[in-house]
């Protein structure tokens, strides 16, 4: 840094040498911060307002109002475990939280299996060559660029429970049932409904990760494998799924933190019922910290409930994502 | 278990199966996409009272309905000012953060990566109540500003996420002959840097413009009045108390849904590769 300061700007580029003070001081914290430490957090600046006070506050604050009970406008009172211990063992919400566990579980281990095998099943597809290949990728992968919010709004319209919804239509016509069927007022086959909705606009993401995945292995180890004589199988077992491995868990474990606490789909497509059959936990945080009783405290206690779990995968996660660090 | 199989038998299976997944991803695919096309140019008696696949007579009733007696408009240009200044905002402070984290040279700057990835995985679900006080307090209940505020929680770590992965791959060598020269770093990022990384530029703002453009939940808890309504909001606001006008309701889905698939058709080359990037490094 002192040597650049004596040499001459080469042509075009300005800068003006900069004056140092140079003290111990100054040479033991550039040291041991960095050399570039100023410029550094200057830059970082923006983004650690946002990371920080965005983000990391209204985190620690969600853990502090666990331990409240808040209703809004209203001052907090410290409760300690109140709010758990009504989760676990008390009626009304702790029933209809109890009930969002098993819920929330079948909904994110359905979605995921689903998402899996046809999110694998479009990327080989889309990894073969046919024509209009490219074409046909832009179309498989619109469902997932529309709002979540209109394809959610669509199924709900399709899976209208008079003779007027397309399911019901189709149904009819097919004629596999002669009455008509209540896609999302019936208490079993609700979360099915759901779970197909979700899947359907999610899977795009699926096949474009594992496709990129599929990409990246080399064709020569497929050659070589045919010519020793391997099936198609054998290949799959052995050459793709070994691939695909890497961007496969990491499409898993992004998916299921995304699946599990989003409610876009079930908030319009149910709205948690029939009789909380689709109510999974975030949109019961919803419903009690802000749309109903606006119990914060106790919103706050529900949407934290899984996360110890999420914690895990993100901790993964991370390790994962940064795998190529210096 | 190897199948015994002469090679066109082979090639003539697999290109039948490739058709079958075709047609079956083909129908599962367009089918919704269908509905809400024939849906928005039924006529309301015909969605009501005549259930048919193929409409019968083809109207645009609904589309006229939804941008002359309905906010829609107004609900597109907010949509529109609060992904457009997210987008912005995200590009520039990611590209900052980024810079800083691969090219600089300082005390946690390790920390400072980690921080960015867990903070992208965070989920809204469970900021979103504590972020309901954090709004309040600052006065922006009901305001389309607290909505920017609060999208840049997720696109911001995603910003810089992608611009970290994009910069770790262009070399050294560029700006180190830019320093040596008595570049200061802002011009080695604006003049080197930048144009090298257009591509995962393009990838931040498309992704900033859809995960915005998208937002529901947020939306939901901060904004009541009509004029400060963003698209996804506002299309739950057409629904009368029970009643889901699905002809009106469709046209207005299918006009919300136009940008940000334009957006990504425009740019699926780069989506795919950039996404990609984005989870595995390298």
């Amino acid at each position: 840094m002192t040597q650049g300061s004596q040499v001459f700007p080469a042509g075009g580029s300005v800068a003006a040498p900069r004056p140092e003070r140079v003290t111990s001081t100054s040479i033991r914290l550039r040291h041991q911060l960095g050399r570039d430490w100023t410029t550094a957090w200057l830059f970082l600046l923006p983004c650690a307002v946002v990371i920080i006070g965005l983000i990391g506050y209204p985190f620690v604050s969600a853990i502090v109002l666990s331990f409240q009970a808040k209703l809004v406008g209203a001052p907090a009172t410290f409760v300690g475990l109140a709010n758990f211990n009504e989760l676990l063992f008390g009626r009304d919400v702790g029933t209809a939280f109890r009930q969002s566990v098993w819920i929330s579980i079948f909904f994110t281990v359905t979605s995921q299996v689903m998402k899996l095998v046809l999110g694998l099943l479009m990327a080989l597809l889309l990894n073969e060559t046919f024509p209009g290949r490219a074409f046909v990728r832009g179309i498989f992968f619109v469902p997932w660029a529309i709002p979540t919010l209109i394809a959610g709004l669509t199924w709900k319209w399709m899976y209208d429970g008079t003779q007027i919804g397309l399911l019901n239509i189709v149904a009819l016509k097919l004629g596999v049932t002669t009455d008509l069927i209540q896609w999302l007022g019936n208490y079993s086959l609700a979360p099915w409904s759901v779970v197909i909705a979700v899947v359907w606009a999610s899977t795009p993401f699926w096949a474009m990760m594992l496709l990129a995945g599929l990409q990246a292995i080399p064709s020569e180890l497929y050659e070589a494998s045919e010519i020793d004589g391997a099936d198609v199988f054998q290949r799959f077992a052995n050459i793709t799924m070994p691939g695909i491995s890497n961007i496969l868990i990491i499409t898993l474990m992004l998916s299921t933190i995304w699946t599990a606490n989003s409610i876009n789909f079930v908030y319009i497509l149910t709205g948690g019922g029939p009789a909380n059959a689709t109510m999974i936990f975030p949109l019961l945080a919803y419903q009690v910290g802000v749309a109903g009783a606006q119990r914060l405290g106790m919103g706050a206690a529900i949407s934290l409930a899984f996360f110890p779990l999420f914690l895990i995968l993100i901790y993964f996660l991370t390790k994962r994502m940064l795998a190529e660090e210096q | 278990m190897a199948i015994a199989m002469t090679r066109r038998q082979a090639r003539r299976t697999k290109s039948a199966v490739v058709l079958l997944g075709l047609l079956f991803f083909g129908v599962w695919t367009l089918t919704p996409l269908y509905w809400i096309v024939v849906t928005s140019l039924k006529t309301n008696v015909a969605i009501y009272r005549e259930p048919s696949l193929i409409p019968t007579a083809i109207t645009f009733e609904s589309y006229n309905f939804v941008l002359t007696k309905t906010p829609f408009l107004l609900y597109v240009r907010n949509s529109f000012t609060v992904t457009i200044v997210t987008t912005l905002l995200s590009m520039a402070i990611g590209t900052l953060a980024a810079y800083a984290i691969t090219r600089l040279h300082f005390q946690g700057r390790q920390w400072v990566a980690r921080a960015v990835v867990v903070t992208y995985l965070v989920p809204a679900s469970l900021l979103f109540i504590p972020m309901f006080q954090v709004i309040y307090t600052l006065g922006l209940m009901d305001n389309m500003v607290g909505l920017m505020v609060v999208y840049l929680t997720f696109t911001v770590p995603f910003a810089t996420w992608m611009m970290i992965g994009y910069f770790r791959n262009v070399p050294f060598e560029l700006e180190d002959a830019a320093l040596v020269d008595g570049c200061s770093r802002v011009q080695a990022l604006a003049r080197i840097m930048l144009p090298m990384a257009l591509p995962a530029l393009a990838v931040v703002a498309l992704f900033s413009f859809t995960l915005s453009w998208n937002e529901f939940l947020y939306a939901l808890v901060f904004i009541g009045s009509d004029s400060q309504k963003t698209l996804t909001l506002g299309l739950i606001g057409l629904v009368r108390g029970d009643t889901f006008p699905w002809g009106p309701m469709m046209a207005a889905s299918l006009l919300g849904a136009l940008p940000p698939v334009v957006v990504y058709i425009v740019s699926q080359r780069w989506v795919v590769s950039g996404l990609s990037a984005g989870s595995v490094k390298g």
